[in-house]
Formats: structure tokens, sequence, C-alpha cells
């Protein structure tokens, strides 16, 4: 899983941006659809799997669709990508075990990609799943994609040189988070990972020792593209990745550009989700996210472009309120959730806490951020995008906060909290907005700056001497099981490396994370919202703050592109170049 | 001119080991874990430490240090982690940009020399010639433009200037495409048309500087008693001002030039950046940003053998253009 300040640590663009052309910008004043509520499934109908993909209204095949991006992309080999650039860029020329059908609306249904369907899990304890491969799946040189090139993808994921990727179905095959020193891939090249079997050409099987309903979800991470083993370049696959997908890397001027165009041995009567309507995808790295907005905003040769680095903080003001702009840009709410995370160590009083959630004014906090295009408020644990999601406030306090009901929940209390804030001068205006906030409803707030480079290394560790910091957390799939349990259940706490930062360890909390762990992924759903409620009333261990906002724009001929409901980021799988 | 050139080539190399061992011992005793930045999410303690090792991290600094000079001057085996063998030059592996630090080198460094060279041409020839003339032509409207024209220049900044050339030639008139580098092999007309606008950005600033140090070391030299007494035997004015006064003039521009270029090509970052062109400069921004030790290391080294390439280009210079500097 992957929390937000790591990705900006290592390079990848914090802010998110979006928009598309054909988006339903309904209700509020920017436009950004902040009731918007997740509602999908797990298909259960193998149809749901079939291809081809429902024609996108109005596209057309042919042209040159270009992507500009300041930094090159860090990873293209499937199996080491793990930031959100490669997350949306490997679905053009990988195929996965399962992926999501997304309306870029919130509505997401998992499907079988490769696979028949979402997986079978054969004796219903997530112990043993079963996915049957699709017929007439072919690599870019037109063999076969069977089973065996599935689980060679697998396997060569525990090669300790390909570092980067997701690390999920590793750990739950070896049982252990060291899995690369429980099954040495370099001394078993031929061989596979304990639990993971191919019976043969068409079926492949994973066997757990511990339940992981979750598995579908996680085979949706392009760690499970398949590869065949005489075409493993090891490190070097990064440059050149092999194609199962509608595009093949065709050019690669590392740093400068990348080249996609047609792989004429995708067939669409087996893909549910992919298209391919343009002739090339291009991307060409260098230009800041200003650059990009002017180009975009020009025009002219970059009418068929999309700026990858969204909407120039300085250029916010002028593509929002330029109505000639408005179809050309996208708008939508991320899964990327930011909270003011509680040391609930130091801070062992429940009322001190439940008064920070009353005192809070996130009106106040998201104009400091930089306004409606750049966050929008929350007030539960679990982002909208969660599937399952319900609204709720167990703290009501309007928009700027209820000065009195937390003075009166403080009674009399002025409680001295220390609140860490990274050395970044965008943290430091959060820092001060937060102060003065919270010392209107009585609290005394030390602001302690620390190095943005350690800052969330050390907020990780069980012996933080802070009270108070800002924690974000995207999932890596929809679920309320990559949320919930990762952020507060209180038996996986260590000495350091903690996701679970308010360190609540509550053991009613616990087993009803068991409990519902042990459910059938399609019926976990509600329960997470359940629980997100009840984890807020009982120990509100953090206070809600808000979720990134994605605002990006594109030229006048972009067609079909949408914020995508998993990551928050453009995708492209219906992308075409109007003619 | 030759016992000079291996004598400065000698020093040229002194320095830069200096420099080589001052970066590497500031660099990389910085408290930076390369390997977390390599591994940044989902990896555990044990994993890091196993990682550090099989990276020689682990090593003593001067271990490393050995190894990284072996490296660039008869390849070392880097790893698998780290693609295998790496040729001479080996400058490391960068994790940041998964290859290897000298392939990004050989990508970067002709977009900085495609931007500056041309660029330099442009300014050093601009800003010579108008101060010269400006000169010649003391105290009429042309000098008084000139002196405007490089007051101007001297006075802004490039990303004012590349912002306004953008807007207008790319944004609103759309007669140039956006700024990109196109090799020069593969399309020169591209590659002009990709980079015009950071020659010219470039060369109005940097040409004020010239214009105005040239035209004072002009008028310098033509008050000189040698240049009367050229004029006063009967040369041409041409031949007198060409010839001899020229030649003087020329003297601490060359040197100016030397360290300018080399200090360009070493510091193209607020060109690339405005311009939106990946060169020497953003690559060493970014490697800094990042952490990227063995680029940042790299990108220290390879600049000093500019800044040393030009001295020495420089000194070459002046015994070609001031007879009484003899080499030796």
């Amino acid at each position: 899983m992957r929390t937000r300040a790591a990705l900006a640590a290592a390079g990848a663009v914090a802010l998110v941006v979006a928009l598309s052309a054909c988006s339903e910008n309904t209700n509020q004043e920017s436009g950004v659809d902040t009731d918007r509520k997740a509602s999908g499934v797990i298909a259960t109908d193998p149809k749901d799997s079939l291809g081809p993909a429902p024609e996108v209204p109005g596209a057309v095949k042919g042209g040159t669709f270009t992507i500009l991006r300041e930094t090159k992309i860090s990873h293209l080999d499937p199996q080491r990508i793990y930031n959100f650039v490669g997350l949306n860029t490997a679905p053009l020329y990988s195929r996965f075990l399962t992926t999501w059908k997304d309306d870029g609306k919130g509505h997401v249904t998992l499907v079988g990609d490769l696979a028949e369907t979402p997986g079978v899990n054969v004796n219903n304890d997530c112990k043993v799943w079963e996915f049957k491969i699709k017929s007439g799946v072919k690599f870019e040189d037109g063999s076969p994609i069977t089973s065996k090139e599935i689980a060679y993808g697998i396997a060569r994921s525990f090669n300790p040189d390909l570092a980067g990727g997701p690390t999920y179905i590793q750990e739950w095959l070896a049982d252990t988070a060291a899995f690369d020193t429980k099954w040495d891939f370099k001394a078993n090249k031929t061989s596979l990972p304990p639990g993971l079997t191919t019976p043969d050409d068409k079926t492949i099987r994973f066997e757990f020792a511990k339940p992981h309903c979750d598995l579908p979800f996680a085979a949706s991470l392009p760690s499970t593209a398949p590869l065949p083993p005489a075409k493993d370049t090891g490190v070097d696959l990064d440059g050149a990745p092999f194609a199962s997908g509608p595009y093949k890397l065709t050019k690669n001027t590392a740093g400068v550009e990348l080249v996609f165009e047609k792989n004429e041995h995708w067939d669409p009567a087996t893909d549910p989700v992919r298209h391919q309507y343009p002739d090339k995808f291009v991307w060409q790295f260098g230009p800041d996210a200003t650059a990009q907005t002017d180009r975009i905003i020009a025009d002219g040769t970059d009418a068929a472009t999309l700026g990858w680095n969204g909407v120039a903080t300085s250029r916010v003001a002028k593509v929002s309120g330029d109505a000639g702009l408005k179809g050309r840009t996208l708008l939508e709410p991320t899964p990327s959730a930011n909270r003011l995370t509680i040391n609930t160590q130091r801070v062992t009083d429940l009322a001190v806490r439940q008064a920070l959630n009353y005192a809070i004014d996130r009106e106040g906090l998201i104009k400091s951020l930089g306004g409606d295009y750049v966050a929008s408020p929350m007030t539960t644990l679990m982002p909208p995008s969660t599937l399952g999601f319900k609204s709720f406030d167990v703290y009501p306090a309007g928009k700027n906060g209820d000065i009195d009901k937390a003075k009166a929940t403080l009674a009399g209390k002025t409680p001295e909290l220390v609140l860490a804030i990274s050395d970044d001068s965008g943290d430091q205006e959060i820092g001060t907005q937060l102060k003065n906030n919270l010392e209107k409803a009585g609290f005394k707030i030390t602001v302690r700056t620390t190095p943005a480079d350690s800052k969330l290394d050390d907020t990780k560790k069980k012996d933080n001497p802070w009270d108070l910091y800002l924690d974000s957390w995207a999932a890596d799939w929809p679920s309320g099981a990559a949320i919930l349990p990762v952020l507060f259940d209180g038996r996986s706490i260590k000495a350091e490396g903690n996701s679970n930062t308010s360190f609540i360890n509550n053991d009613a909390i616990n087993a009803e994370f068991d409990r519902v762990l042990a459910l059938d992924p399609a019926k976990q759903a509600d329960e997470w919202a359940k629980i997100d409620e009840r984890i807020m009333k009982e120990l509100a261990p953090a206070v809600p703050l808000y979720a990134d906002v994605a605002f990006y724009i594109h030229g006048t001929k972009v067609g079909g592109l949408y914020i995508d409901s998993i990551f928050g980021y453009p995708a492209f799988t219906r992308a075409f170049v109007k003619q | 001119m030759l016992r000079f050139l291996i004598k400065r080539m000698l020093l040229g190399t002194l320095t830069l080991f200096a420099v080589s061992l001052v970066a590497f011992g500031m660099f990389f005793m910085l408290p930076r874990d390369a390997v977390a930045t390599m591994c940044e999410k989902n990896c555990n303690a044990e994993r890091l430490e196993r990682m550090r090792d099989e990276l020689g991290l682990n090593d003593p600094l001067l271990d490393q240090y050995t190894g990284y000079v072996k490296g660039v001057f008869v390849g070392r085996d880097l790893g698998s982690a780290q693609g295998g063998w790496c040729d001479v030059p080996c400058l490391g592996y960068s994790y940041i940009n998964n290859e290897e630090v000298s392939d990004i080198f050989a990508r970067v460094i002709p977009v900085t020399l495609s931007i500056v060279i041309p660029a330099a041409i442009l300014w050093l020839g601009l800003g010579i010639g108008l101060g010269m003339l400006s000169a010649l032509k003391r105290g009429t409207v042309f000098d008084r433009l000139a002196i405007g024209f490089s007051l101007t220049g001297a006075s802004m900044q490039l990303y004012f200037v590349g912002g306004i050339l953008l807007i207008i030639f790319v944004y609103t008139l759309k007669i140039l495409p956006p700024p990109r580098y196109v090799s020069l092999w593969e399309s020169p007309l591209d590659w002009a048309a990709g980079l015009v606008l950071a020659w010219v950005a470039l060369a109005f600033l940097f040409s004020a500087v010239y214009a105005r140090l040239s035209r004072a070391q002009m008028l310098e030299t033509l008050a000189e008693d040698y240049v009367r007494t050229a004029r006063a035997k009967g040369l041409t004015k041409s031949k007198a001002y060409g010839r001899h006064a020229l030649r003087a003039a020329i003297t601490p521009i060359v040197t100016i030039a030397g360290l300018d270029v080399g200090g360009a090509l070493g510091g193209t970052v607020i060109t690339e950046t405005t311009f939106g062109i990946q060169g020497l400069g953003r690559t060493a921004v970014e490697a800094v940003r990042l952490g990227d030790l063995s680029t940042i290391m790299a990108t220290v080294l390879i600049s000093a053998v500019f800044i040393v390439v030009a001295n020495i280009v420089v000194d070459l210079l002046y015994a070609v253009i001031d007879p009484r500097v003899r080499l030796g």
C-alpha cells in the first residue's frame, strides 16, 4: 500500500488533478462532485469479463494521443510498477489476471482480465484460489498467453533485483514479509514459488497458509502481468516491456519520449475494458506543469494532448475561470484521503480527541491548501470512492468547525499538544492554519517543524514525540480491507514502520477486523462502512480532513479520457483522438 | 605549446581528482539512504539491510571510493540489481532513473551542448559586434541604442524573457513548435526550431554583458598610444583597429567567455526549466531533490570537466590572440 507522502518523496507528483471532456460537473461552484459515492461489486457473471468493451460514444480510430509529463516514468516493467503514472500507463501495453470496469464516476466492477472470472474461491475459505485463463490471449509476438507465463510473472516478482512493485501476493504465498529469502527466485528460475501452481495451461492456482480474501483485488495490480521466461531481461525489462495489451512500446528514448503503437495480436474480443482507438500513444517528458498547462490552453499542435502533471497551481484561477476551457477539464475527487492523525499513546483522553474533531475548520484548511480544485472535505476515515462507502459525520460541526461544542467537550481543559509539520513551505502554512484554528477552541498547539525527508519515517515510529501529524493514505484497491485494518489494527504495531500511526489497539475493533476480513469480499463492503463509523465514534483516532482533488486540462481533440475511480488519475483505456 | 598543454592537462586531472574526492566524501557521508529510494514502499528493515550489503553501501567509504574510481577507468560489476557489468566510464547506477548514470549523461549532454554552443556563438557575436561598433561610433544614436539594448538585457531574467518569447511565438502566433530537443543528426530543422527560443533568450541576456564590456575595452584600447602610432604611421582604420586594437581589447573578454560557457554548460537549469527541456541542469537539480547520489556525483565531476576544459581552451586562445603571450 502506498502513502501519498512516500510517493512525493520518490518524485511522483503529489497534487492530483483531473478532468474529462464528457464529465458531468453537476453540483457545487467548483464542480467537484463531493457527494460521489462508489458502488461496485466483484463480477459473479462470467459474461462481465468478456470482451469487447462497449464502444465509447463518438470515438473514432486514428491519430496520435500525446501525454506530457515533467519527468520520466520510473518503471515500465509491470512487476516493478507501483506509482500512479505507471499504474495507469501499464494497461496500455499489459494485461493482468483481473481488472476494473470503471465508469470514472465511482461505479466499478472487478472482472477477469486474462482470467475468465475474477477468481474462484475454491473452498470458500479464501485459502485456495483458482483462475481459468481465457482462450485467444496473445503476446505482441503472437505467442499464446497461458497460465505458465502469468505464473512466471508472479515468480519474478520474488527477484530482489526487481524491487519496487507491490508485495501482497508474494507475502501471501510465502506467508512471511521476508518472501525473497523464503523462496530464492535466482536459484529456482525454472520452478514456482510455494503455493503457486499451474495444473494445466489454462489454470493458475494459489494456495495460501492463511485466508486472503483480497486476492481478486490484489490480482488487478500490474504485478500479475504475464511474461515468457525467455523474454525476461531482468532490470532491462524496464526499458522494453513485452506487451500483452492493445499497444506495444516501439520507441523508448529514455527520459525524453515513449512511443506506443498498436499491437496487432491483441484481440478486443478477449478484453472487457481496453480499446485501441488512437494509432499511437506518445509520452513526452520535460515540460513542467505550467508549461504543460500553457501549451494545452494554446491548443494548436497540442490539441490531442493531456498534461499529466495537471493544471499548474498558478493557472488554476485562469483555467477554472474560463468558461471556454470548461469542456476541456477533468475535475474529480480522488481516493487519496488525508487525515490529522492523533497519537493516542500520548493523547489518551477520548474527550480531547473528540474535541479536536469538533473544532476542525475544514473550509479554512482547504483554502490554505489552494481551494476546491485541490481538496474536497471528508468526515469519514474511508474516502467516498471506497466500495460500500456511507457518508456520515460523527462530530457534526459545519464547514468551519464548532468552537463552542469543542470547548464544551473539553470541559474547561486546555490540552497542550505538539503538532509535527514537515519543513516544506506548503506544510508550514497548513501548520499555522491548524494552530490558529485549534487554539480558538482552547488547545495549546506547539508546531514542531521536522525535515520533510524523514518526517514520514519518524511518524511511523512507535515512540515518536508528537501528538498530531498529517497523514495520507491511498489504498491499492477500493476496499475497506485495504484501509481500516492497515491503519487501525493495533496488533501489528512495531517499533517503527507503522501504518497505524494513531497507535490504537482496541480488542473489540480488532475482532471486528478479523470477522469482516474472513467474509467473502463481495459481502465485506457494507461492514467496513460500519466499522469506520464505530472507530470514529468510540476511538476518534484521527480527524478526517480532505480527499485530494484531481484537476486536469487536455486539448480540444481529446476524447474518452476519465479519472479512474481506483487511483484517481487519468486513465487511457477509452481515450481517442477526435478527427 | 605541447608542453603547456600536457602540463595543463595534468593539472586539470589533479583538479578533477581533488573534486571527486571532496564530492564523494561530502555526498556519500550524507545521511541519505539510496536503498530507501529504491524501494520506497513496503520494504522491511531486514530487506533494506540486505540490499545495502549487496550494493556495497555498508563497505568503508574508502573502498566505495576506490570502487567508484575503478569503475570510471576500467568498468566494474554493479551486481544484477543494477544492470550487471557497467562499461567504462562507469559512473554508477541511478536508482531513480533505473539506468546507468553514464547512459543518462550520454543523453543529456548533447541536449545541453545543443543549447549552450549555438547560444554562445550568438551572444558572443552579437555582444562583441555591438560593443565594438558602438565604441567606434561613440556618442552616435547607434551607440545609445546599443547601450540601451544591453542595459535592458542585463537587467532581465531568463524565465521572464523566455516566458515572453514562448507566449509570443509558441502560444499566440504559433509559428514555432513547443520547445523540445530533437537530435541534430535526426533532423537539423527540428533541432533548430525546438531550441531557437532558448538560444535567443540566452543570447539576449548574455550579449548585454559582452556588449558593455567590449565597448569599454575597445574605448580604452583606442585611447592607447600604440593605436595612435599605428594610425600615424599610415595604417588604414580597419587595419589599425581590426588587427591591433581589437586583439588587445578582446583578451579579457575571452577570459570571461570561457568561464561563462563552462558555467553555462554545467548550469542551464533555468533555461531548461523555462523551456521544458531535459538537459544536464535539470538532471542535476532532480538528482539533488531526490537524493540520487550517483547522479549528483557524476554531475559535479562533469561540470568540473567543463570548467577545466574551458579554461585550457581560454589559455590556448590567449596565445593565438595576444602575441605577447607565450605558452610554456
